[in-house]
């Protein structure tokens, strides 16, 4: 009996030290205390700005990028590096999923990268919380005129620039030819507006048996028909208008139509429906164009690319990838710059032709590459997506909490369209939400 | 010294300790750690404030919070049925039938094969125009295609049955694990006595099974208020909040919008709620199994 008492003492001394003493390795100044860490908007007491002559190593960190595109990343460091002796990059490449919590966990052991690739909705979020550096400080006024201003401002808040907009994707129509024939319709001559798309896509139900589209029920679904989610100074819910109430009730009673799916279908959703043919329309960037050549050839082979008809408010949604200096960057300059270089319009243009994706630079459509089609799909939308550039905006509600936001508009319109809750009630549930989810401000 | 050193509890110790290093590191210390997190608006990326018990008075006025919590509760509702069906699949593969083998491997590969796997086939066979709704139609069951994962009437019960179809497996082998180490002569004495199988059943094999079915019934009530990948994956907790389960809402509030601080308020009721139901469970299974404990 004494001997199984000490044992377990023993045991526990050794798990209680060993547990206190790994523990303990991660800790910082960041671990949360019943006290104040100095994380603001000021720069931090370890963040210091190092000389130019003095050699300095950039983390830069990317989005799925490698191994496509590392011979175009290895020549543009190495440009960078020779035009800048002393700074060396070191880049690293997260998958999707990962880089957010690489970010929070390096962010919380205190080794910053210099230079991050996010996507505008995490930038958002992270600036509107003060983890970044404000860019308007370190940019010209050309410098920073020199994006498109919508994509630009969809990481400004309250007069701070959060991110540099890099790729970008905007999104188009897509079309099954086929199905659109046999309904009659003219794929030459496309809808132009939401209201033409939809006739179009009721005709495509009545004559072919097929759904219209397939969509995901999200937040954006709003701000596309003119209704702006948040008041102007952002402090309480404006969504909650006669305007909403008529767009989700329009869209029920497309559901129970047939004529939209009747699903809150995410993307993956999305390309099975047109792939098999169960839609005639499709709604999204340029990237669609390789998931439907793989999975259905003889549907990519049918299918052609349009300007996408636009809602009430006349703005083409752009889904962009930034890049952002995270506020502890321990060498701000050197990273805001090299952040510069990478958006440049010549790298930027450079980038588009390897990657086939959209640039956020002005200088860069003018290029032939984006205004010549030479007749595939791909080249198609990449015409047309890149000539809606300049109504392009990445929609952000733009406040800490963004995302309990979203998804609490997201919850409430999966419970009026797909549950069947009554539509002005579950706005007033979701506008009081929303509103104490900004009183809360976390 | 010496004596101790030989001692059987000092070798059962020595085996011990690696894994409960394991466990202080991984799983004891966050636990702690969370206590003085939840009390704060921690987040990582912004200053962190102490906010005393206002995201426990948050969570209680949650709506969503209390909607995840109910939906986790009506999880546990597969608990007993997972046992009874698995117990009876167990006896079956413990019987000498022929091919019974070719049933054990069947019914465990649902086990090891990976949720997110397991996940997605569910979501093809369930889709609109999926296998499901197909047969269904032919048999004359129902009349047009059903969304069984977009509609709230359906899809927190579909997720309950993939979960169960998954776990059926788990729990049959650890109860055929049991009934061997059942002795054979109380069947034997049992039937001298003129008992039938039935009979068998009901006063050999469940009583002499009570440790296992104790055993099963924790870490299936555990797993199920736990539940995660399958609500994740296939529906994120919609359509609305018909599927949303305290863990896919705990996540959601901690690692995709960053409130670590009320994440962690809302992980340590969660631990008290499950930590509740455990008690209870060992208050109703006190006696039982070969060595009455």
């Amino acid at each position: 009996m004494r001997t199984n008492r000490s044992g377990f003492i023993l045991s526990l001394l050794v798990v209680m030290a060993l547990s206190m003493l790994l523990a303990g390795c991660g800790g910082n100044g960041n671990a949360p205390a019943p006290t104040t860490s100095a994380n603001g908007a000021e720069p931090s007491a370890e963040q210091t700005d190092t000389p130019k002559s003095e050699p300095v190593t950039l983390e830069f960190w990317t989005i799925a990028l490698q191994p496509t595109f590392n011979d175009y990343f290895n020549d543009l460091i190495a440009k960078y590096e020779e035009s800048h002796p002393g700074v060396t990059i070191e880049w690293k490449d997260y998958p999707y999923d990962a880089i957010s919590q690489r970010l929070l966990t390096s962010t919380a052991s205190g080794k910053s990268p210099d230079v991050v690739n996010l996507n505008t909705e995490f930038a958002s979020q992270l600036g509107s919380k003060g983890a970044l550096l404000n860019l308007a400080d370190h940019l010209t006024a050309e410098e920073a005129g020199s994006y498109f201003e919508g994509i630009y401002n969809s990481t400004v808040f309250d007069g701070k620039a959060y991110a540099l907009p890099w790729y970008t994707g905007t999104e188009v129509l897509f079309m099954n030819k086929k199905l659109v024939e046999k309904a009659g319709l003219d794929p030459s001559n496309p809808p132009q507006t939401r209201d033409e798309l939809i006739e179009w896509a009721r005709q495509v139900h009545q004559k072919t048996g097929a759904a219209g589209y397939a969509q995901q029920l999200v937040s954006k679904l709003f701000p596309i028909d003119g209704i702006s989610i948040l008041n102007e100074d952002k402090t309480a819910a404006a969504f909650n208008t006669p305007e909403a109430e008529a767009m989700i009730s329009k869209m029920r009673d497309l559901m129970k139509e047939g004529v939209v799916l009747k699903e809150d279908a995410d993307f993956t959703k999305q390309i099975q429906y047109f792939s098999g043919e169960q839609v005639a329309f499709q709604l999204s960037g340029p990237t669609f164009i390789n998931f439907i050549k793989t999975s259905a050839p003889e549907v990519y082979a049918n299918t052609i690319a349009v300007q996408l008809p636009t809602g009430k408010a006349n703005l083409r949604l752009s889904n962009s990838m930034d890049l952002v200096v995270p506020q502890k960057s321990k060498n701000p300059e050197q990273a805001v710059e090299f952040a510069a270089f990478v958006t440049n319009a010549d790298n930027q243009t450079a980038f588009s032709k390897v990657a086939n994706t959209l640039p956020s630079s002005k200088a860069s459509i003018t290029d032939p590459f984006f205004t010549k089609s030479d007749g595939t799909l791909e080249a198609e939308a990449k015409v047309v997506s890149s000539q809606s550039l300049d109504k392009a905006t990445d929609y952000m509600v733009g406040v800490p909490s963004a995302s309990d936001i979203n998804s609490a508009l997201a919850r409430g319109l999966q419970e009026i369209l797909l549950n069947g809750a009554d539509i002005k009630e579950t706005l007033d549930a979701v506008e009081k939400e929303v509103n104490g989810i900004i009183k809360q401000g976390s | 010294m010496k004596r101790w050193a030989r001692s059987e509890s000092f070798s059962a110790w020595a085996f011990m300790t690696p894994g409960l290093v394991f466990l202080a590191i991984f799983t004891f210390w966050p636990i702690l750690y969370g206590i003085p997190l939840a009390l704060t608006d921690y987040s990582v990326i912004a200053e962190t404030r102490y906010v005393g018990f206002e995201n426990f008075t948050r969570a209680f006025q949650d709506h969503n919070f209390t909607v995840s919590l109910w939906n986790s509760l009506v999880y546990v509702l597969i608990v007993p049925i997972i046992q009874v069906i698995s117990i009876l699949m167990a006896i079956l593969v413990n019987s000498r039938l022929p091919g019974v083998k070719m049933f054990r491997a069947a019914y465990y590969i649902p086990v090891v094969t990976s949720m997110v796997a397991v996940a997605l086939i569910w979501s093809w066979l369930l889709g609109n125009n999926g296998v499901v709704n197909y047969l269904l139609i032919q048999a004359g069951i129902i009349d047009g295609q059903v969304s069984w994962l977009s509609s709230s009437s359906t899809a927190l019960y579909v997720l309950m049955f993939i979960t169960m179809w998954k776990g059926l497996g788990y729990y049959m082998m650890l109860y055929l694990a049991g009934l061997q180490g059942i002795p054979s002569d109380l069947y034997e004495a049992a039937r001298v006595d003129g008992a039938g199988p039935l009979r068998l059943v009901v006063h050999v094999t469940i009583p002499l099974l009570r440790p296992h079915i104790l055993f099963c019934t924790l870490i299936s009530i555990m797993g199920a208020v736990r539940v995660f990948d399958e609500v994740y994956i296939l529906t994120k907790g919609g359509p609305g909040t018909s599927t949303l389960t305290s863990s896919v809402y705990i996540f959601q509030k901690g690692l995709e919008q960053f409130n670590f601080g009320y994440a962690s308020a809302l992980g340590l009721i969660v631990s008290v709620i499950i930590g509740a139901l455990s008690i209870l469970v060992f208050r109703f299974n006190r006696k039982g199994g070969v060595n009455s404990y």
